[in-house]
């Protein structure tokens, strides 16, 4: 009993006292009582559980995300790395656990600090998902009186914010991608250093890249001490970061205060995916028209020509609209060339890849089946040539408002047999109840095709899910589908570290590399060898990957 | 402690005078009038100009669907957790704390109503981590008597701002501010006689960190130690255990009987 302050509410007597003298104004019986319950039904019982979850019943989180907050709160007291691999949702277990501290009345004054080209996303992802309701920083929400703040470190730390924070007494710090200020000499090491905070949180999916002492000072920021002081510490460990793998003693210290999930050992990989790759030839016209798309543009802007080409391989629709739009755009030459091009595709038969899918579905039977085309006039037109085989379908685009992305998911499941989708984008929709994906064309960048194949195959998933990819032979989607996905064997694991690698080889943009190789080469040859040789590097860099992240938990 | 939202919800904007236009398979909408429109639609520069004009404007209808499987597309859906739900709850929170009721009695003869202080407190026990509890508690303000889970025996009563005929009120012996000092020093006693484990848990924690923070800075050089200072701050703010007892709403209540 000794040991703890309290603190008692004093004026409420006597305000009571003031207006029984004035007479009122007095609440009613029924406002009184309804005011009683709502502190009733919004009080914390226990010291211990995620309140948080009654608050979000619109999220379905899964159990490793449930258990990491609780683990960062209830064992880590909410000082945290959070680490787990790209995919698994450390940003949705940051809300949470930010969430529940809100809930509880313990945090009140929060400052974000991620990424400048995720700001954002976070303000977006707080405010749709989890209620909260952060702003950007702008000149006109100051530091101190706009509670709960998202900012580039790069601003924070610049005068005049950078005295303004300092001056603050934060309840909540929130720092994204946190590696990048692993270096305890840089500016941003002793900015984060420097904040006052009550909890904190540390996300990244890459705590050690080179060095130990790199985890050392996450930690520093976190639990100055937990892991000795700097001479100490160096003086064990070194800088080898094998060692973390060897010593017990250190791997279980880090495990106070870092959470790690793998894809391993979440149990994402119940339900099993298998995956096909369907190919499909062009009719010869198809082909003619092809090439001849590809001959014309061979000197004039290679950017446009890929774009031209993919959209044939998607429809002619996607090719004959942005084509049209090229033509009509005066500062464009080349009309007279292309408009017989135009001519020609407007005369084109149905897609063979559209046939196929037809043929596809009709195998499947009856099962629901989802479509992902990177197109919207591909969209359109599939929509329409599966009516007209009698296949009912619903489109779905990450445009779409959210109660419109509700009522196209509840016709899915109600009424139609088929969801055509143009983009991985509506995140927070889950698909679970279908079984069969077909990939009509692939994302040039992986990680958009596993956030794809995430909206089916995700926890509460209990059925295998299928997955068809849909490819033409020789063009560029065979170089896309045997040089990226199958060399780097992307379907068959779980693409896990690819950000990481990515990070690593200094990739900003997969999607970026692969546009640069296609418009940057003379001829189909070098596309191919230039391809082949990115894909080798990513996959050696893989497999030291896999030997070297068994640390954490 | 459950509620229905949709039942919470109507008697909320009734209680408002606010007219339910409808109410049907878990979607309310409602007619708000100026004050609660005020209170919930965060508008104020439309009422800022509309009264400089000299009109009365007008009140904007609000859809709020509970039922979750509703496929009903405009309106709100509010659930727990929802920001409406919030933004209600603390309204009421924030203005229904103070009142004064009489009983509503049917007599034709003389009958005498005794004042009670009512005050509906919370307390948060706030250590690693933390937890509230709440308490209701009635003491007659003639015999000095005290009841605990007062709210929960009034709440099938039914009370007026105003007195009922034939009824009359007893003048208080002990006044509001003795009948309140008697009430927290039970709350005190309460306190004293928990078992405080949760706290003494957080002091531990809070020494083993403070070691780990100067073992941290051992031989640091002094410009150093004001960064120490900050943290051990940091570490009492966050361990320190503390209790917050806090008045939730309360007032006079004019009751017929002991």
């Amino acid at each position: 009993m000794k040991n703890i302050e309290i603190k008692k509410d004093v004026n409420f007597i006597e305000t009571l006292e003031e207006k029984i003298d004035h007479d009122g104004p007095f609440s009613s019986w029924e406002l009184f009582k309804m005011a009683y319950d709502a502190e009733l039904i919004t009080i914390t019982k226990d010291f211990h559980g995620l309140r948080a979850l009654e608050f979000l019943p619109h999220m379905s989180f899964l159990p490793h995300q449930i258990e990491t907050a609780k683990q960062a709160i209830e064992e880590m007291n909410g000082r945290a790395i959070l680490a787990d691999e790209v995919g698994l949702g450390k940003t949705i277990e940051a809300g949470l656990i930010l969430k529940e501290y809100m809930i509880r009345g313990l945090a009140k004054k929060i400052l974000i600090l991620v990424p400048a080209s995720l700001v954002n996303q976070w303000v977006k992802e707080l405010n749709e998902k989890f209620f909260i309701p952060a702003a950007t920083f702008r000149k006109n929400y100051p530091w101190d009186s706009y509670d709960i703040i998202v900012s580039s470190i790069d601003t924070a730390k610049r005068s005049p914010n950078r005295e303004i924070i300092l001056e603050q007494h934060y309840d909540f710090i929130l720092i994204d991608e946190a590696h990048k200020i692993k270096n305890h000499k840089t500016k941003n090491y002793e900015f984060v250093r420097a904040l006052k905070k009550k909890y904190c949180l540390l996300l990244t999916a890459t705590p050690v890249q080179n060095q130990l002492i790199e985890i050392f000072n996450l930690v520093s920021i976190l639990k100055p001490g937990h892991l000795g002081n700097y001479e100490s510490f160096l003086e064990k460990y070194g800088r080898d970061r094998k060692k973390i793998n060897q010593d017990a003693y250190l791997k279980q210290l880090v495990q106070k205060v870092m959470v790690r999930n793998t894809r391993k050992d979440t149990s994402l990989d119940n339900a099993k995916r298998h995956i096909e790759t369907i190919w499909v030839d062009f009719t010869p016209e198809e082909y003619e028209v092809y090439n001849e798309l590809d001959r014309t543009f061979q000197h004039a802007s290679a950017f446009s020509k890929i774009t031209f080409l993919r959209e044939l391989c998607s429809s002619r629709e996607a090719c004959y609209l942005s084509l049209q739009k090229y033509v009509n755009d005066e500062k464009n030459y080349g009309q007279d060339i292309l408009q017989p091009i135009i001519d020609r595709i407007g005369q084109l038969p149905h897609h063979a890849k559209a046939q196929k899918v037809i043929e596809l579905i009709k195998q499947i039977g009856d099962e629901k089946v989802i479509i992902f085309t990177e197109y919207r006039a591909s969209q359109l037109y599939l929509q329409w040539y599966l009516q007209q085989h009698g296949i009912t379908s619903v489109p779905f685009r990450g445009g779409f408002k959210r109660g419109k992305k509700d009522w196209m998911k509840q016709l899915f499941k109600d009424k139609a047999q088929v969801l055509i989708a143009t983009e991985a984008g509506g995140e927070g929709i889950n698909l679970q109840f279908c079984n069969y994906m077909i990939n009509y064309d692939l994302p040039w960048n992986p990680m958009r095709l596993e956030q794809r194949i995430g909206r089916i195959h995700r926890y509460g998933q209990e059925n295998d899910v299928h997955i068809y990819n849909f490819a033409i032979r020789n063009t560029l989607e065979e170089h896309i589908m045997k040089l990226l996905y199958e060399k780097i064997a992307l379907f068959e694991k779980v693409i896990g570290h690819l950000d990481d690698i990515l990070a690593e080889l200094n990739i900003s943009s997969f999607e970026g590399e692969v546009k640069a190789i296609m418009s940057e080469s003379q001829s189909t040859g070098e596309v191919k060898i230039k391809l082949d040789n990115l894909a080798t590097i990513i996959q050696s860099t893989q497999h030291a990957w896999q030997e070297e992240s068994q640390y954490g938990n | 402690m459950a509620i229905n939202l949709n039942a919470f919800l109507e008697n909320y904007f009734d209680a408002h005078h606010c007219d339910i236009l409808s109410n049907q398979n878990g979607v309310l909408t409602v007619q708000l009038n100026e004050k609660m429109d005020r209170a919930l639609m965060n508008r104020p520069f439309y009422w800022h100009y509309i009264k400089k004009m000299g009109r009365d404007g007008d009140p904007m209808k609000l859809t709020l669907i509970t039922n979750q499987d509703s496929l009903e597309e405009k309106g709100e859906r509010i659930h727990f957790g929802s920001p409406r739900l919030q933004q209600i709850l603390n309204h009421l929170k924030e203005n229904e704390r103070f009142t004064r009721l009489f009983q509503v009695i049917h007599v034709n003869h003389n009958t005498a109503l005794q004042p009670w202080l009512v005050v509906n407190i919370k307390l948060s026990y706030i250590g690693k981590h933390k937890k509230d509890e709440v308490f209701s508690i009635g003491l007659n303000l003639i015999n000095g008597i005290m009841k605990t889970e007062m709210m929960e025996s009034l709440y099938n009563k039914e009370f007026g701002m105003q007195i009922s005929d034939f009824c009359y009120t007893i003048t208080p012996i002990i006044k509001p501010l003795s009948g309140y000092k008697r009430i927290l020093s039970v709350m005190d006693q309460y306190i004293q006689d928990l078992d405080h484990e949760w706290a003494k848990e957080s002091h531990e924690e809070l020494e083993i960190e403070i070691d780990m923070l100067k073992h941290f800075y051992q031989g640091a050089p002094d410009e150093e130690l004001e960064q120490m200072e900050k943290e051990l701050q940091d570490l009492n703010e966050r361990y320190l255990p503390k209790i917050h007892l806090k008045v939730v709403n309360g007032g006079i209540f004019y009751l017929n009987g002991n």
